[in-house]
């Protein structure tokens, strides 16, 4: 979808993410229909193995619309860019994915969240694992430095998509894989633009 | 994504999770492609290449004059011409 939102209307798009997602930052559990919590994990066929390598708190703060690791392997040695980390399970599971001679770069828009995901961190022994606070709209790493770039439920957020596809096309490097779950519209695009923007914010 | 550059774009499956009655859950798979800008614009001139070393090995051929000869010709000629080694 192109960007047709002027910056005022970015700016609300932001805000009433910010303000959901801080309450999921805290705690997850009833605020989504979807998947969340180590149950939400196990029902989505993560690996076991993996989860067990786990705090169980840190499980608790999973939410998440699918599995994008069951889309393709993640190997020893890759480099993995998890957008929109929020609590940073998903980041978390590709670091111990690419073992100690790869890593997992979590980014995310919302400050509350990427505090949750460095306090997951800390619970846990990964040395692989870097959180920042950046945009999918612009990426703060050169061109070709991912082999994976995965997405939990988090495009369907992002105002201009297409210019966050491209962001993903350049970090990857050749042959990089793009692995993504989302929910995508299948109703109709509201007419009016202010409609569009309660639809993000609300 | 095909727009935007990727290969091998796949809709996997349907998570089975909708978060709204006018949306639903995929999973999406895509690949960056193998070969990089100046790859692509290589493999498009690969038709010229190939005729000019088709052209190359006709001139060098074995012939009247041969192979080595036309070689030190050529090295004589490309020297006059000023070309850099």
């Amino acid at each position: 979808m192109e960007a047709r939102f002027n910056s005022d209307e970015r700016k609300r798009i932001r805000e009433g993410i910010s303000e959901k997602y801080k309450k999921v930052a805290i705690s997850p559990e009833g605020k989504f229909s979807y998947p969340t919590g180590r149950a939400g994990l196990e029902g989505q066929k993560y690996n076991p193995d993996v989860l067990r390598e786990l705090p169980k708190d840190v499980l608790a703060s999973y939410c998440g619309v699918g599995n994008p690791f069951s889309l393709g392997p993640v190997n020893k040695g890759e480099a993995v860019l998890d957008i929109g980390c929020g609590a940073g399970v998903d980041t978390l599971v590709a670091a111990i994915k690419v073992g100690p001679e790869g890593k997992a770069t979590g980014i995310d828009l919302i400050p509350d969240m990427l505090k949750q995901a460095k306090r997951n961190l800390k619970k846990t022994s990964l040395e692989n694992v870097t959180f920042q606070e950046a945009s999918a709209e612009q990426l703060p790493f050169p061109d070709g430095t991912f082999d994976v770039v995965i997405s939990n439920g988090v495009f369907n957020l992002i105002p201009d998509k297409a210019k966050a596809l491209r962001e993903v096309i350049r970090v990857l490097k050749l042959s990089g894989r793009f692995l993504l779950a989302d929910q995508i519209l299948i109703g109709e695009t509201p007419a009016d633009t202010e409609s569009m923007v309660k639809n993000w914010a609300g | 994504m095909n727009e935007t550059g990727f290969v091998d774009v796949e809709l996997v499956s349907e998570t089975g999770f909708n978060s709204s009655p006018v949306t639903k859950g995929v999973l999406f798979r895509a690949r960056k492609s193998a070969i990089s800008d100046v790859g692509r614009f290589e493999m498009q001139s690969k038709d010229a290449l190939l005729k000019y070393q088709e052209f190359f090995n006709a001139a060098y051929a074995e012939g009247t004059i041969d192979r080595k000869t036309k070689h030190l010709i050529a090295l004589g000629a490309s020297l006059a011409a000023g070309c850099d080694p």
